[in-house]
C-alpha cells in the first residue's frame, strides 16, 4: 500500500475535509467575480467562448489577415433574415409580405442600444441590406438615368410588388443575394457591431416578427447566430449530459456492488476531480469554449475507472481478509502500479494535445489530462478514506458466499468462456485481427477530412432549417472573400520613379510636358514621396497655367491631366483589363458548382454602364478606358448608399474584394475552392502583378481544420512513442511494452475504419479521439497485462494461468469497460452532434479496447508464452 | 463642437460689431434671408471647390471642380448650376449641370467624357451623395424653403435656431433639421438632421467665413455623417460674385465644350 493511501486511511476525515475545503475553495473563485464582477474584478469569472474563429489564435496571421480585411472593407458578421412563403403564387411578392418586410427593415434599422462604455452597440443600420435600404438604378425616360430607393416605401399593391421583384432581378448585386433565384423569397441582411451582440438582435427581430399575422415563414441564421445558440446549448449540455452521466455511472456500480453507500465513494471523487478541474480551468482565465465543457464528461468517467478496479478487487478480496485494512492493503499492494501507469498513460494522451496548434484544442488537452492526475490523487486517498470510514459490519453482507455466486454470474460464466477460446483459437484470433486489420486499412483510405459548424446542430435544429431553406432559394448563405491586389509599390524608389516621369515628359508628344520635364529634378529635392513629387509637378504647372492665353490653356491642361494621371496609373482596379481579368474569374467560378455567386467590383462596373445605356444587355461590359471605368464608378457614387463600394475595392483602388456566395460551408467544398482559384491563377496568370488571398469564416475553417488534421497526427504520433517507452520501462521488457500497445493499435485503426467506411467525416470530434482512445485504451492492457503476470508467478504455465486471469482481472476490466463506456453514452442526449460523435466514438473505442484487450492479448500470449515468460523460467 | 467654436470665432472677428439689435423677424422672414445668403448673392458667382471625402477609417478622397451660378432673376427663385470637374484626373472634364425650377422638379444633367455620354439625371429623388461625397445633390443647390415647415425654436445674441419639418416625410430621410442661422449675416452656421427618434444622422458645419466682395461667404465647410462615420470637408477659393456669365453656358451644348474661359 503506497505511502499516501495509508495516510489517508489513517486519518480518513482528514482527508475528506482537504478535498471538500478544495472543493469549496474553487466554486467560490469562480461564482465571486462571475455573480459580482466589478466587487472581484481581480478573479477571472466563468467566461463563456462559442466563438469558432478562437479556434485559431489571437495572433495567427490568417486571423490578423481577417480582421483587418474585414476592417479595410468595411464588413460586419450578419444575421441573415429570410422571408420564405410558399403559398402565394408570388411567394412573398405580395403587398402584405412585403410590408410586413418593409416594417421589420424599419425595425430592424433601429435595434441599437448603448453599452456600459458608452458605446453604440447593435445594428449598423447605414449597411443593412433589404428591399427597402438599397438603390434601383436604371434608365428613367429618355437619355436619363435614375437612382431610387428599391423599396421605399411598403407596396400599394401587388402589381407594384412584381415592379419591384423585376428591378431587384434585374441588378446582378440584388439578384440571388435580396431576392431568391426563383424570384419568391426575399433575404435581409443585417450587419452588427459585434457577434456578441446577435442574440438580443435577434430576439428582438423575433418578438417583432411575432406581430405579423401573414403566413410567411422568417428564416433566422448566419454564424453570429449559429454562434450564440451553440453557447446556449452547451450549457444545456454541461447541465444535462453530466448529470445523467454521473446517475448512470453510480447505477452501474451499484448494480455491479450492490452496496449504494460504497459506490458513493468513487462518486465524490468524479464530482471532487470535475469540481477542481473547471475551477482551476476558469481560475487561470480560460474561457469555456466548446472543447473544454466537454471536459466534465471527460473525467467523469476516467475518475471512476480507478476506483471500480480498487472497489472491484475489494470486492472480490474481502471474504478472504474480513478485514477492511488488510484487503485495503492487498487492493492497493496490487493496483498501485498499474493505477500510477495507466493515470500517466492517460495524462501523456491527453497532454499530447497541447502540442496541436488550436488554442481550444490545446487547452482541453492540458485541462483533462490535470483532471485525470487529480482523480488518481483523489481515487488512492479518498476511496481507501471512505472505506475506512464505514463500520467493519457495514461490510458483513459484503461478498458473503459472493465468490461462489460471482463465479457463476453471467459475467463470469461468460469470461471464463472467452478465456477459452483464446487459449485454444489463439491462431484463429490473430488471424481475425489480421483480415480486420485489412478491412480498417480500406476505410483508413477512404477517410474523407471535412467540417462545417453549422452542422454541429442536428438536422432538425432550427438552425439548420433556416440553412437548408435559405441555400436552396439564394445564391449562398456562406460567405467567402477573395482579396486581389496589386504588387506593393516601391515607395522607397523615388529616383526612379522620378527619372520615369522625367523621360516619360521629355518624349511625350505635348509640348507643355516637354517644356516643364526640366523641372522634375528640382522638385524631387523637395519631395518626400512619389505623391508628393506628383502634386508639386501639379502645382508647378497650375501656376504656369495662370500666364497662359485661353488659346494655349485647353493644350496646358491637357499636360495637367496628363500628370494627374500619371500616378493613378497605380489604381490598377480601374483598368479595363483588370476588370475584365476579374470577370472571367467569375465566370470560371460559376462553372465550379461550388460559388452560388460572387459579387465584385466588376459587376457593379458593368451594371452601371448597362444602365447608362437605356439597360441595353450589350452594354452590360466593361468599358475600355480608364476614364470610362472611372466615370461609372462615380456615377455610382452618386446613389443613396455610394459607401458600398469600398465593401469590393479600397478608396486608392489598389486592392480588390470579391464577395463569394457559397452554399456549402463543409471545409471540403471551401479547400477545392481555394485548389481550383490557384490552378486558375496559373493556367491563366493575373495582369500587373497581381496576387490573390482569402478571407472569411467559410476559409478561416479550413485553415483551422488543415492545422488541426496536422497537429493531431504529430500529437498522436508523439504520444504514441511516448506511452510506448513508459510500458517498455513499466513492463522492464521490449517485448511486453509492445504487447501493451497493440489492443490500442488495434482500437485506433479500427475506429479510423470505421469512419473511413460509413463515411463519417473526419471533424473536429473525430480528430480529438485519436488521443483520446490513446489514453484510455492503453489502461485496459496494462491491468491485463500487469496481473496476468503476478498470477502467472504462482501457476506453472500459462494453460493453468489464464483461468485465473479471466477471473477476477477480466471482470474488473469488464465491469469497467461497461461502467465507463456506458458512462458515456448520455452524450447522445445533447442537442448538438460533436458531443454525439465523441459520445457514440468514445463508448466504441472503450468496448473495443475491451474486447481487444481480452481477446487478442491473451491469444498472442498463449503463442508467444516461450518468449514472454522466458526471464519467470530461469 | 469644435468646428463650431471655430465658425464662431470667425464670425466673431468679422461682424463683432456690427451685429444690429435682433428685431423680432418672423421665422420666414429668417429663412428666406439666410437661403439668400446662402445660394443668391450676386447675380452670379464662380468658386474652385476642392472636396475633400474622408471615410471612417481616415481615408481620404479627393474631388477638385469649378462651380459656375447665375440667378434667373432677384427673386431668389430660378438658378443654374454648372459643375465642372478637373479631379480626380480620370473624371476630368465630366460637368454636372442643374437648373433650378420654382414650379416644378429641378432638371439635372451628367456629362461623362470618355464614355461620351449626356445624361439627365432622373428627378426622383435629390437626397442622394454628390459624387460620393457626405453631401447630397440637394446640399449643393438648395433646398426649397417651401418644402419644410419651419418654427423658431430658440433665439439668442447670436442665433436664431430654427427647426424644419419636412411637409412630406416620406420624401426625406430625416425626420427634422435644426438651424444655427447667425443673426448678422444670416448664414447658417450649423445645420443637425435628425431621424425620428431624435438621434442627429447628419451635420453640417460652417467652418470659414469669408468677406468677398461685400458678401460674407462661406469658404469652408463640413458634412458630417453619424452613421456611417464618415465626413466630406469643402474648401472653395477664388470666389467671385457678379462675373457676367451668359446665360447659354447653361446648356446642353456646353457640356461637351466646356466654357474656358469661365472656368480657369
Amino acid at each position: 500500500m503506497i505511502h499516501i493511501s495509508e495516510t489517508a486511511a489513517r486519518k480518513p476525515k482528514v482527508f475528506f475535509w482537504i478535498s471538500g475545503l478544495l472543493s469549496l475553495l474553487m466554486i467560490g473563485l469562480v461564482a465571486l467575480p462571475s455573480v459580482w464582477p466589478s466587487t472581484y474584478s481581480m478573479l477571472s469569472p466563468l467566461q463563456i467562448d462559442t466563438d469558432p474563429e478562437n479556434m485559431l489564435s489571437v495572433d495567427e496571421p490568417v486571423r490578423v489577415f481577417h480582421n483587418s480585411q474585414k476592417k479595410e472593407f468595411s464588413l460586419y458578421d450578419m444575421v441573415v433574415v429570410g422571408v420564405v412563403n410558399s403559398s402565394h403564387p408570388e411567394g412573398v411578392f405580395n403587398k402584405k409580405s412585403l410590408g410586413d418586410i418593409h416594417a421589420l427593415t424599419e425595425f430592424a434599422k433601429k435595434i441599437q442600444w448603448q453599452d456600459k462604455d458608452g458605446k453604440t452597440q447593435g445594428v449598423i443600420s447605414a449597411d443593412l441590406m433589404a428591399p427597402s435600404t438599397v438603390d434601383n438604378i436604371e434608365p428613367g425616360g429618355p437619355g436619363e438615368v435614375k437612382f431610387e430607393w428599391l423599396m421605399k416605401e411598403a407596396p400599394l399593391d401587388d402589381a407594384e410588388a412584381l415592379s419591384i421583384r423585376r428591378k431587384a432581378q434585374n441588378l446582378p448585386l440584388l439578384n440571388g443575394t435580396i431576392v431568391s433565384d426563383d424570384g419568391k423569397a426575399v433575404a435581409l441582411y443585417i450587419p452588427i457591431t459585434a457577434k456578441n451582440v446577435s442574440y438580443n438582435v435577434v430576439e428582438a427581430l423575433k418578438s417583432k416578427i411575432a406581430e405579423f399575422s401573414g403566413d410567411d415563414q422568417y428564416h433566422i441564421t448566419g454564424l453570429p447566430v449559429a454562434q450564440d445558440t451553440f453557447g446556449v446549448e452547451m450549457f444545456i449540455q454541461m447541465a444535462i449530459s453530466a448529470p445523467m452521466a454521473m446517475l448512470l455511472i453510480f447505477l452501474l456500480m451499484w448494480y455491479f456492488f450492490k452496496k449504494a453507500s460504497l459506490v458513493v465513494s468513487p462518486m465524490i471523487v468524479a464530482m471532487v476531480s470535475v469540481i477542481v478541474t473547471m475551477g482551476l480551468l476558469v481560475v487561470t482565465g480560460n474561457t469555456v469554449h466548446i472543447m473544454s465543457s466537454m471536459i466534465p464528461i471527460f473525467i467523469m468517467p476516467i475518475a471512476v475507472l480507478d476506483a471500480i478496479h480498487i472497489l472491484s478487487d475489494f470486492y472480490d478480496r474481502y471474504p478472504l481478509y474480513k478485514d477492511r485494512k488488510k484487503t485495503l492493503q492487498h487492493v492497493m499492494k496490487e493496483l498501485s502500479a498499474p493505477m500510477l501507469f495507466t493515470t500517466l498513460t492517460t495524462a501523456v494522451g491527453f497532454a499530447s494535445l497541447a502540442l496541436t496548434p488550436i488554442p481550444p484544442v490545446q487547452t482541453f488537452g492540458l485541462f483533462v489530462s490535470i483532471g485525470v492526475i487529480l482523480a488518481w490523487l483523489f481515487t488512492i486517498t479518498l476511496v481507501p478514506a471512505y472505506i475506512m470510514l464505514m463500520s467493519e459490519e457495514a461490510f458483513a453482507d459484503f461478498g458473503l458466499d459472493h465468490t461462489d455466486m460471482d463465479n457463476n454470474s453471467p459475467l463470469a460464466k461468460a469470461l471464463n468462456g472467452l478465456g477459452r477460446v483464446t487459449f485454444r483459437g489463439a491462431k484463429l484470433i490473430i488471424l481475425g485481427v489480421f483480415a480486420l486489420a485489412a478491412v480498417a486499412w480500406v476505410g483508413i483510405d477512404r477517410i474523407v477530412v471535412n467540417d462545417n459548424p453549422v452542422k454541429w446542430f442536428s438536422a432538425d435544429h432550427e438552425i439548420r432549417v433556416a440553412d437548408r431553406a435559405l441555400n436552396e432559394r439564394f445564391a449562398g448563405t456562406y460567405m467567402a472573400y477573395l482579396v486581389l491586389k496589386g504588387p506593393d509599390a516601391e515607395r522607397a524608389n523615388l529616383p526612379l520613379f522620378a527619372q520615369g516621369l522625367k523621360v516619360g515628359m521629355q518624349t511625350h508628344a505635348m509640348k507643355p510636358l516637354n517644356e516643364m520635364a526640366s523641372e522634375v529634378d528640382g522638385l524631387l529635392l523637395n519631395a518626400r514621396d512619389r505623391d508628393q513629387l506628383i502634386a508639386l509637378l501639379i502645382a508647378k504647372i497650375e501656376q504656369h497655367m495662370e500666364r497662359v492665353s485661353d488659346e494655349d490653356w485647353t493644350a496646358w491642361d491637357d499636360a495637367l491631366t496628363w500628370v494627374g494621371e500619371y500616378l493613378s496609373k497605380e489604381e490598377i482596379f480601374k483598368d479595363p483589363q483588370v476588370l475584365t481579368y476579374m470577370s472571367d474569374l467569375q465566370k470560371y467560378l460559376q462553372t465550379t458548382g461550388l460559388v452560388g455567386k460572387s459579387n465584385s467590383l466588376s459587376d457593379v462596373v458593368k451594371t452601371v454602364h448597362r444602365e447608362l445605356f437605356m439597360g441595353d444587355e450589350e452594354a452590360y461590359r466593361i468599358p475600355g478606358s480608364r476614364s470610362a471605368v472611372a466615370e461609372t464608378l462615380i456615377t455610382y457614387q452618386n446613389s443613396h448608399r455610394p459607401q458600398d463600394l469600398w465593401h469590393f475595392v479600397t478608396p486608392d483602388y489598389k486592392k480588390t474584394n470579391m464577395w463569394l456566395q457559397l452554399k456549402s460551408g463543409d471545409n471540403r467544398d471551401m479547400s477545392a475552392l481555394i485548389d481550383k482559384v490557384d490552378q486558375y491563377f496559373l493556367d491563366n496568370p493575373a495582369p500587373e502583378g497581381i496576387s490573390h488571398d482569402w478571407f472569411g469564416l467559410t476559409y478561416i475553417n479550413v485553415i483551422w481544420q488543415d492545422k488541426m488534421v496536422a497537429g493531431m497526427a504529430e500529437a498522436f504520433i508523439g504520444s504514441f512513442i511516448i506511452v510506448f517507452i513508459m510500458m517498455v520501462f513499466l513492463f522492464r521488457s521490449l517485448w511486453w511494452g509492445t504487447l501493451a500497445m497493440i489492443p490500442l493499435t488495434f482500437t485506433i485503426g479500427m475506429i479510423y475504419g470505421i469512419i473511413g467506411l460509413i463515411g463519417k467525416d473526419y471533424d473536429m470530434p473525430v480528430a480529438v479521439l485519436s488521443s483520446l482512445s490513446l489514453g484510455l485504451a492503453v489502461d485496459y492492457a496494462i491491468h491485463f497485462l500487469v496481473r496476468s503476470r503476478e498470477l502467472r508467478k504462482n501457476y506453472p504455465d500459462w494453460k493453468t494461468t489464464y483461468v485465473a486471469v479471466f477471473g477476477e482481472p477480466a471482470r474488473a476490466i469488464t465491469r469497467n469497460v461497461i461502467v465507463v463506456g456506458i458512462g458515456f453514452m448520455p452524450l447522445l442526449a445533447a442537442p448538438l452532434v460533436p458531443y454525439k460523435t465523441v459520445g457514440v466514438f468514445i463508448s466504441a473505442i472503450l468496448i473495443l479496447a475491451g474486447v481487444a484487450t481480452l481477446t487478442i492479448l491473451p491469444a498472442l500470449i498463449r503463442i508467444f508464452e516461450g518468449l514472454l515468460f522466458k526471464k519467470e523460467r530461469i | 463642437m469644435t468646428y463650431l467654436f471655430k465658425a464662431l470665432l470667425v464670425l466673431s472677428v468679422f461682424w463683432a460689431g456690427s451685429a444690429s439689435p435682433a428685431l423680432a423677424l418672423d421665422v420666414m422672414e429668417v429663412v428666406k434671408k439666410a437661403n439668400h445668403v446662402s445660394y443668391y448673392k450676386g447675380d452670379d458667382g464662380r468658386a474652385k471647390v476642392n472636396m475633400r471625402i474622408i471615410d471612417d477609417q481616415g481615408r481620404e478622397r479627393l474631388r477638385e471642380f469649378v462651380i459656375l451660378r447665375k440667378d434667373n432673376d432677384q427673386t431668389d427663385g430660378g438658378q443654374k448650376f454648372y459643375v465642372y470637374f478637373n479631379k480626380p484626373a480620370d473624371v476630368k472634364k465630366m460637368v454636372f449641370m442643374v437648373i433650378k425650377n420654382m414650379d416644378r422638379d429641378d432638371d439635372r444633367w451628367l456629362y461623362l467624357p470618355a464614355l461620351d455620354l449626356v445624361k439627365r439625371i432622373a428627378a426622383s429623388d435629390e437626397r442622394t451623395s454628390f459624387v460620393g461625397s457626405h453631401f447630397y445633390y440637394e446640399d449643393v443647390s438648395g433646398r426649397g424653403i417651401n418644402e419644410d415647415n419651419h418654427v423658431l425654436v430658440e433665439e439668442n445674441d447670436n442665433f436664431y435656431v430654427v427647426k424644419s419639418t419636412p411637409k412630406d416625410p416620406k420624401s426625406v430621410e430625416f425626420s427634422s433639421y435644426k438651424s444655427w442661422i447667425h443673426k448678422a449675416t444670416f448664414l447658417p452656421v450649423k445645420t443637425e438632421y435628425y431621424d425620428d427618434q431624435g438621434q442627429k444622422i447628419r451635420s453640417y458645419t460652417a467652418l470659414k467665413v469669408e468677406v468677398v466682395s461685400g458678401h460674407p461667404t462661406v469658404t469652408s465647410a463640413s458634412m458630417e455623417d453619424h452613421r456611417s462615420g464618415g465626413k466630406t470637408v469643402m474648401n472653395y477659393s477664388a470666389v467671385k460674385y457678379d462675373v457676367g456669365l451668359p446665360d447659354k453656358i447653361f446648356s446642353e451644348r456646353y457640356l461637351r465644350k466646356a466654357p474656358i474661359k469661365y472656368l480657369r
